[in-house]
């Protein structure tokens, strides 16, 4: 392969590995959600954190973003609403990354 | 309690701001719903085509700051954001710029949070070149006053003394926290106010956003596209702030 094409293999897979870091803040970013005043992260952290306290008891403290306490009384509609978060985002950062895949080949 | 988004917007000789203005309300409407508030003068205010409903406060500016822009020196009208905490007639304020443009909810979920004021600390430059944030420009933990949350409290209250504070003894401040920049910028005095008073939340993921050597080209209601150097390349669903003023001029 002569220079000129791995330069250009270089100069697509820095754009794809950007679209990817782009898609993944664009993720995160909407993964953020307020529950009872106070703001969480749908993510895997959380949804685990939530899912595994649920098992011990009815209503439990957990921290927010910013470490402050919030007071979760209905678990199980709080889970709901993580996994929602997090699977709406989860799909459409999917989309985007097949699409690079795609793109790749 | 009332939730609503302020602006600052003046026109100066180089830079149509109104033109902006008039973009970011758009989309404010698409994915806020929430009532706006535009302060500006009246030079700015008769430029602006028909918006329905907005409530307008005209104010007489300072026009003493100036800022680079593609290698110009330009008038920069940016001392009034002081006065944040007087000019909101709401509760709970998204206090934003008018080259910030949201295409996503995301705003209304922080704005449903317990907090005094909330603003970001971080940014992720779209164009993956690290443009935006200089090295050794203050010994300040920075904040990026572009998007300010705030509810009116006493502590807030305090905060905006304080910003006024700093606005007045600017030179003095950027000497003390070693400030780069001769030009008066918010970023700096808004987090000088929040290192001196230990107040304020950060919003926990980075703003997007585009240097202004990045050109925009074209946009819809859901994301906007930009080009710089030979790449193209775009943004759906994303909050970003663009540093090009003049995409919105046609």
């Amino acid at each position: 392969m002569d220079i000129g094409n791995i330069k250009k293999h270089s100069d697509r897979n820095f754009e794809v590995a950007q679209a990817k870091k782009n898609a993944l803040e664009k993720m995160r970013s909407r993964q953020l959600m307020a529950y009872n005043e106070r703001l969480f992260k749908a993510d895997a952290y959380t949804i685990n954190l939530v899912s595994t306290l649920r098992q011990h008891s009815k209503d439990f403290y957990v921290l927010d973003v910013n470490d402050n306490p919030c007071h979760v009384k209905d678990p199980n509609d709080f889970l709901n609403k993580l996994i929602e978060r997090n699977q709406e985002t989860l799909n459409s950062y999917q989309q985007l990354h097949h699409d690079l895949a795609k793109e790749r080949k | 309690m009332t939730t609503g988004v302020l602006m600052y917007c003046f026109d100066t000789p180089e830079l149509n701001y109104h033109s902006l203005a008039e973009r970011c309300v758009e989309q404010i409407r698409k994915y806020l719903k929430l009532e706006i508030t535009i302060v500006t003068n009246l030079e700015t205010f008769k430029k602006f085509k028909p918006l329905g409903m907005i409530n307008y406060k005209l104010v007489e500016n300072s026009i003493t700051n100036t800022r680079p822009y593609r290698g110009k020196s330009v008038a920069w009208y940016n001392k009034e954001r002081a006065l944040a905490y007087e000019h909101s007639p709401y509760d709970t304020t998204i206090l934003m710029d008018c080259d910030y443009f949201v295409f996503s909810s995301t705003l209304l979920e922080l704005a449903n949070t317990k907090f005094d004021m909330m603003l970001h600390d971080r940014v992720h430059d779209l164009t993956g070149k690290d443009m935006i944030m200089g090295k050794d420009e203050s010994t300040l933990p920075l904040v990026w006053a572009t998007v300010t949350l705030f509810k009116k409290t006493e502590r807030t209250k305090a905060i905006f003394a304080m910003i006024n504070h700093v606005q007045e003894y600017y030179p003095h401040y950027r000497n003390l926290y070693r400030i780069r920049y001769t030009n008066y910028r918010n970023d700096y005095a808004f987090a000088i106010a929040l290192h001196q008073l230990n107040l304020g939340n950060r919003i926990p993921t980075p703003m997007a956003m585009l240097a202004d050597s990045v050109d925009v080209i074209g946009s819809d209601d859901d994301g906007i596209v930009f080009k710089y150097g030979n790449n193209v390349n775009f943004t759906s669903g994303q909050d970003v702030h663009v540093m090009d003023k003049e995409w919105c001029n046609g």
